[in-house]
């Protein structure tokens, strides 16, 4: 708070960056992926035999290299996984549960391996 | 037309916590809650609230009014049908009735440098275009009534948060054409205390009564700390 000493620069411009990123995934990505896959083939909007295995473990792990796949799984699973994981973070926070060390190792922590862990799954 | 009021008094040298006590005043249709407190205070000088201008300038008779932070001279008794309940601002120690004590605002507020900072020595007049003053033009009307920070959960939760008003002046002043100050500043608002505090509630712009928008400010503000804080990865 003075001059003599130059207060410390924060990490959140880090979390900050994947919750706002996962958030747009969250608002854009996930409802497609839900219409998509849930409720068009639910409705007949088409055949569910589009989302056979062998079509979409193709879509997955040849289409653009695998970069499909990669880019599928980091923007519904991963990148809103860290939105969530700030939100809970800054949560416990609010509710005066937590916000300390402890809260973001376990949030963001969850958050990464459980990105970790569907990335594995596709891999 | 008489009206009740009440008014959270506190007298730090015999009570514990604020108490309320009723009065009855005259309202018409152009009361404020300010006439409302000068009319109690006729009554009982021993009273104790901030006020100066009477018309949104000064930012002095900010109060919770049943529980909102406003401007007394802003606020009429007309839009308070049923009950009314005037206390003190929210977040801030209570000095006696509605004064409060706001030398931690004004300490956030110097910590950002809140002036022109320019080496430059010039006596020709520093010109501005319509396009370089609308940037920050909306920022520099606040009055430093210290609403937003009634308003702000996160100042009530960590008093070393920075706050709305003082983000929002250093924003101000950073977008400023005129100004060279920025790097000076930006160490205080890339702290967990300074734009990081902030969880965009956006409650400090629903109160503020000069249409600032302090929340659109420091959500400016963290877009330049993360612009701040990749710059300096590949800075030595």
């Amino acid at each position: 708070m003075n001059d003599t000493t130059q207060a410390k620069r924060s990490d959140e411009p880090v979390w900050w960056a994947l919750f706002s990123a996962g958030g747009v995934c969250f608002a854009v990505v996930v409802p497609g992926a839900i219409l998509a896959l849930a409720l068009l083939p639910a409705f007949g909007g088409f055949s569910a035999d589009n989302l056979s295995y062998p079509r979409i473990s193709a879509l997955l792990h040849d289409a653009l290299w695998g970069l499909a796949g990669l880019a599928f799984i980091g923007s519904v699973i991963c990148l809103p996984l860290f939105h969530a994981a700030h939100r809970i973070h800054h949560g416990l926070h609010d509710l005066k549960l937590g916000g300390g060390l402890l809260s973001k190792v376990l949030c963001y922590g969850s958050a990464a391996a459980l990105s970790l862990l569907a990335l594995y799954l596709i891999s | 037309m008489s009206k009740t009021i009440n008014i959270a008094r506190y007298n730090p040298q015999t009570d514990s916590q604020p108490q309320l006590q009723a009065f009855q005043v005259d309202s018409d249709n152009s009361t404020s809650v300010l006439d409302a407190l000068l009319q109690v205070q006729q009554q009982d000088p021993s009273l104790g609230f901030r006020w100066s201008c009477r018309m949104a300038i000064c930012g002095s008779c900010g109060v919770m009014v049943n529980g909102i932070p406003k401007l007394g001279c802003k606020t009429f008794l007309r839009d308070y049908p049923d009950k009314l309940t005037v206390s003190a601002l929210a977040h801030f120690n209570v000095e006696k009735d509605l004064i409060v004590d706001m030398q931690p605002f004004l300490t956030h507020l110097a910590a950002v440098k809140p002036y022109l900072i320019n080496a430059e020595q010039s006596s020709q007049p520093h010109r501005q275009t319509p396009a370089q003053l609308a940037k920050y033009q909306q920022f520099a009307n606040c009055i430093n009534c210290g609403l937003c920070y009634s308003a702000c959960p996160q100042f009530g939760l960590n008093p070393e948060f920075l706050g709305p008003a003082a983000i929002t002046l250093a924003q101000r002043y950073n977008l400023d054409s005129r100004d060279a100050g920025k790097a000076a500043r930006m160490p205080e608002l890339n702290s967990k205390n300074g734009v990081w505090g902030c969880t965009f509630v956006g409650f400090c712009s629903e109160v503020c009564p000069k249409k600032v928008d302090p929340a659109a400010a420091v959500n400016q503000g963290k877009v330049a700390s993360a612009s701040d804080f990749i710059i300096s990865m590949f800075k030595p």
